[in-house]
Formats: structure tokens, sequence, C-alpha cells
């Protein structure tokens, strides 16, 4: 290659475009030093730098929202800068800092590394906000095999606990099965691509553009048809998708607590950012990608209400509960190839499941006990009678999970459905409303435990009276965090307004 | 002749690899697996990657699959009994071959054989070093980066997992 190529390529690096993933890396590694610079006796302070670093970032982030390089691509074609992008950068940014504020909580009462959960988190969510804006196959594979990494040490991360060490292994060999899938379906576009033979192949196949123009091009090429349906299911593992969710509950289970959190939100909102890339980049195979996603939703939205439906686990029960979230949010999905707005419904309908499940992940971390994967939902026995502040924001949190009407997971439903049905498809649709007709049972089972008194035996004078579970006292930090979460669902029941307008949703 | 050679590499490799999934002696996996790099490898000199067959020979031939040999030894593993398939096992590898052949034959018989062409001019990534450094460091600066935080946190995932800590009781 001459040299002034070279300068050419070096030069369209812009590392001022990525300039919150940077300093997100950059937070990662100064949590490190600090964790050798202080003393010992010093070292609780850490994770609130983290925390407070991280409000720092979002700050900045949205100050410069609007920045110049949306619109554009960079880093010769790697990254494209797009309004959804962005969106979903500050998405990820927030869950971080939710997801780190649950971790103070938990990890105070483990004997455990502390510093290492907040730099690997750091590092997780930085790949995730480059995924986001991923525009080029090496670079998605990349940051996705970041997050992935990532998540082996996170779920892991309770190793005195057997539950913990289970999930950390199913997660390690579904999750590289899942790469090795996305891979071969990489692999084989890549080679459908560049192939000469055929019209509009290219020598950077792996570059979404050129693969849009190649796929339109050759709509009936059968190597390119294999190779989407294997990147589809790929990405269907990570969105915990029928029939690739079969790790769902172990792994939610086992897993520490904010790290179950942080799977629920962040890793499934990334795996819907590749998605909603994909179906654009694939739009010339639409009736394929149309059929093969129709067929995971409805097997999607069925299967994880009805499993949902008989757990006892409150963990697997939220697991189970988040793959029918997958369903309604494939469909937006494939609403999406159609009606323009529906891209904005699943943004919102991602914040609104954010914001519910900081709130129910963050009353599941006060109100479980040593035991990490161990808990009941007879643990939330008078909840809202013992502790009516962390009552009220896990019924604010189920009823957005379960789409209660003045709740934000109402609108955020409502949104997705009007796109659906928009779009025509009125058989996912149906679908999905028995789905959500199911969800309100155990949903309602769970707020029941919380809300309405059980029946106990009488305890007589002399005998010992029935062991209170243990409640945790609420941080401030955390208190904030959950009063934030239920505060804003209900607010964006009430108001969209042209919030998503300044996002660039609308 | 280079057809001969293809599918001499492909035969190795394919054959290789199910010796990996069917062997009971895992050392003998991972000398299967030695012999299905080679193929590979092999492979790619065919494509005219020569930098990435040296490197399949020289990193995974000789560094990953001596560490796989290391962990098995060090862990002592047998083959061990394998139980009998069970009935729900068989019936689903049936489906599954069903399906598998249903799928072959509908390939087979509405494509034929797929569309090739001789090897241009295109000088591939893989050729030589310093092409291959050349897009590293320019194209795909940010990825090598990424890869470095990859690598840095699978560290720290290594000491959370392995390293003792005061007052902690590890699982028997």
């Amino acid at each position: 290659m001459p040299t002034e190529l070279l300068q050419q390529a070096a030069a369209d690096n812009q590392w001022a475009a990525i300039g919150p993933e940077l300093m997100v890396g950059c937070l990662a590694l100064f949590l490190l030093i600090l964790e050798i610079v202080l003393p010992k006796s010093r070292h609780e302070i850490i994770p609130s730098i983290a925390v407070v670093g991280l409000l720092g970032i979002i700050t900045g982030f949205v100050i410069n929202y609007h920045s110049a390089f949306v619109g554009q691509t960079t880093f010769n074609g790697l990254l494209r800068h797009t309004g959804t992008g962005q969106f979903l950068r500050l998405f990820f940014l927030l869950a971080a800092t939710g997801v780190s504020v649950l971790g103070m909580v938990a990890l105070k009462r483990q004997k455990m590394p502390k510093i290492e959960f907040f730099a690997i988190t750091l590092v997780v969510s930085g790949a995730m906000m480059l995924l986001a804006q991923a525009n080029h196959f090496v670079m998605l594979f990349v940051a996705l095999e970041t997050i992935t990494v990532g998540f082996y040490i996170l779920v892991s991360y309770t190793r005195t606990n057997p539950l913990s060490l289970e999930a950390g292994l199913k997660y390690l060999i579904m999750g590289a099965l899942s790469s090795g899938i996305l891979l071969f379906g990489i692999a084989l576009l890549y080679g459908a691509g560049g192939s000469p033979a055929l019209t509009a192949s290219s020598m950077d196949s792996m570059n979404f553009d050129a693969l849009r123009v190649f796929l339109y091009a050759n709509p009936d090429n059968v190597v390119a048809a294999v190779g989407i349906v294997l990147v589809l299911s790929g990405v269907a593992f990570k969105v915990g998708a029928v029939p690739f969710q079969i790790w769902i509950p172990d792994v939610y289970q086992g897993a520490p607590t904010p790290v179950s959190a942080f799977l629920a939100i962040a890793s499934k909102a990334a795996g819907f950012a590749i998605l909603l890339t994909l179906v654009t980049v694939f739009d010339g195979y639409q009736s394929l990608v149309i059929g093969v996603l129709s067929v995971m939703a409805v097997a999607t939205i069925l299967f994880g209400n009805l499993a949902a439906l008989t757990q006892h686990n409150v963990k697997r029960l939220i697991g189970l509960s988040g793959v029918s979230h997958a369903g309604y949010l494939l469909i937006g999905v494939i609403a999406a190839i159609h009606v323009p707005f529906a891209v904005g419904a699943i943004c919102f309908y991602l914040f609104a499941y954010l914001l519910a499940s900081l709130a129910v992940f963050g009353v599941m971390t006060h109100v479980s006990g040593d035991d990490d994967a161990d808990q009941d939902l007879d643990h939330y026995t008078d909840l809202a009678k013992t502790h009516p502040f962390l009552g009220t924001v896990l019924g604010v949190g189920l009823g957005s999970l379960a789409g209660i009407p003045p709740l934000a997971g109402f609108m955020g439903k409502l949104l997705v459905f009007l796109a659906a049905f928009e779009a025509g498809l009125y058989a996912l649709l149906g679908v999905a409303i028995v789905g959500v007709v199911i969800s309100i049972y155990y949903y309602f089972g769970w707020i029941k435990a919380a809300f309405f008194p059980q029946w106990r035996p009488p305890v007589f004078e002399g005998d010992d009276p029935i062991p209170e579970p243990p409640r945790q006292v609420v941080s401030t930090p955390a208190g904030i965090l959950l009063a934030t979460a239920a505060l804003a669902s209900v607010f964006l029941g009430f108001y969209q307004g042209p919030l998503g307008a300044w996002l660039g949703l609308s | 002749m280079a057809d001969i050679l293809f599918h001499l590499f492909a035969f190795l490799t394919i054959g290789s690899s199910v010796a990996v999934v069917y062997n009971h002696n895992a050392v003998n996996s991972a000398l299967a697996f030695l012999v299905g790099l080679v193929g590979v490898s092999g492979l790619f000199v065919l494509l005219d990657s020569f930098l990435l067959a040296v490197l399949m020979v020289l990193v995974y031939a000789g560094a990953v699959v001596a560490l796989f040999l290391f962990i098995i030894m060090l862990l002592d593993m047998q083959g061990g009994e394998r139980p009998p398939f069970s009935k729900p096992t068989a019936v689903a590898g049936l489906i599954g071959a069903a399906l598998l052949t249903v799928c072959t034959m509908t390939l087979i018989r509405n494509f034929g054989g797929l569309e090739t062409a001789e090897m241009g001019a295109i000088v591939p990534v893989g050729a030589n070093l310093k092409h291959y450094a050349d897009q590293l460091f320019t194209t795909y600066l940010l990825p090598v980066q990424v890869v470095g935080f990859l690598l840095l946190i699978a560290m720290l995932g290594v000491i959370v997992l392995s390293k003792k800590f005061e007052g902690m009781e590890d699982v028997k």
C-alpha cells in the first residue's frame, strides 16, 4: 500500500468521535491504578469514584449529544454515528451507572475482590457503546467478544457460591457456541460478498454498506442466505430468544444480582442494537429475515411467559420474563423493517425496561440474604409493611414490567404494538397480547407476596417468634437510584413529549 | 494440482475434527485437533495467505494445543465411561440427521455447484506481513485497541477467579 493511502486511512481514525468510550476506558484503568496507589483502608471510596466518574461522563455526553459526527462514518467505515446509536450510548452509560450502584450494595456483603467488578463493568459498557455504532463485522465481533468475555467473569464473580460457578461455566459454553455460530455466518457472508464471480462483490464485504449493496444485487444467493440465518441465530443467543434461551434461567439465578441486572438490561439492549443495524443491512433478503424473526418472536413470547408461570425463585422468574420482553422487542424489530417510527418505539421500550429493571433488581439486591442465588417469592412476604420504600419501588417496577397503564412500561408496549399494527403484523400482535395477559399473572403473584398479608400460624407466648427475613438498610446512593428509577417510570408514563425528538428518535 | 491439494486438506481437516469429537481419550482429541489445524493452515496456503498459514501453525498448533495438553495432563482427565444414548437424545439425533439430509438434498437439487472464479490480482490481507501490519495499524486500529482492553479484562478475570483472598472459602 502506498504511503499516501496509509496516511489517508490513518487520518480517518477520528478519536474525538468516540470520546465517551475513551473516557470510560480510561476510568476503568484509573480505578485499577487507584487500587495500587491508595492504602487498603481507603479502598472503599474507589466504587464511589467509578459512579461519580460515570455521572460526569454522562453529563458531558448529554451536553455534546448533538455532536458533529452524527450521520457520518469514521474509522474507515468501521463506525457509523446515528441518532439511534447516540441514544443507545446514553442508555449503556446509564445502565453501567445503575449496575455500579447495585454492585456497591451487593459487594459490601461479600468477601470478594471489589475493584475489578467496576473496572470490568466499565470496559464492558464501553464495548457496548462501540457495538451500537458498529458498521463493520470486524468491529462488531471484537466489541461483542469484549462484552461476552467480561460477562464470563462477572457471572462467576462470587466464586464461593457453587451456583455462580455453574452459571459461569454454562454461560461460557453457550457464549462460545453462539460466538462460533455468529462467526460462521459472518465468514459465509464475507465469502459470498467477496466472490469476484458475482455482481456487486466487494473487496471489503464485511463493511455493512458494501454488504447491503451486494445483497440487493444478489437476492437469491444461497450462501448469503445461510450466512444471514446463522448471524441472526448468533445474535438471538445474546438476546435470549427461543430456541436459544436455554442458558437464561440458570445463569440469571447463579450470577450475582447486579450482574443479572446488567445481563437483563444492557446485554439484551446490545443484542437489539445489533439486530436493528443488521435488518437494514439484510434488506435485500427481507422475506427471509421477517420469516426467521417472526417464528422466533412467537416462540419467545409464548415460552418466556409460560415458563415464568411456574417459577418460585424470583431471579429465574425475572430471567424468563426477560425472555418474553425480548419477544415483544423482536416484533418491534420486524415492524422496523417497514415502519420507521418502530425504531424510536424500541428505544422507548428499552428505556422503560431499563428503569423498571433497575427498580426491581435494586429491591432484589436489598432483600436477598447471604446466599445470592436463593431468592424466593416467600422472602417478599410483608415487604410493603416492614419496608414501605422498597415495597413501593418494587410495585412500580413490576407494574411497569407488566405494562400497567399509567407507567412507562405500558407506553413502551403500546408504542411497539402500534408500530406492529401499522406494519400489518396482526397475527404477531395477537400472540403478544396473549403473552401480556399471561405475564400479568406472575407479576401480580410477586406483588401479592409483597403487598398483601399472608396467613401465618399463630405464635403462642413462650414460643420462639418466626425469624424475620433479613432486611438491608438502603444506602443513600442506592436510595437515590431506586427513587429515580421509580419516579421516572411513573413520569414517562404520563409524558413522552419532545424528549424523543431531542434524542433524535421521535 | 491445486484441486487435489484442496480436497486432501479439506478431508484432513474434516476427518480430524470428527476425530476430536468422537475420541474417548482427551489427549487423542487434542492431537487430532492439532492435525486439523495443520489441514486448515494448508488451506490458507492454497488461498495465498501465507502469513495466516504460518500463524496458524505457530500460535494454534504450537502454543494453544500444547497448553491444552498441559491442562489435560495436569487435571489427569480420563476418558471415562460414556452413558449409552438416552431415548430423547436418540430421537433428537434422528430428527437432526433427517433435517440435515433434507437441507443438503434441497441445496444440491436447486443450486448444483456454487459459482467459483479464478483468484484475481487481489492481494489477500493475510498474504504478507507488511500488508497485514499496514492494515492493522491504519484501518483496523480501533479493533486492535479494543482487543487490548479485552485482554486486560481477561487478565483481571484470571485474578478474580483464581487468586487466594483473605477470609474466603472456595468451593471444594
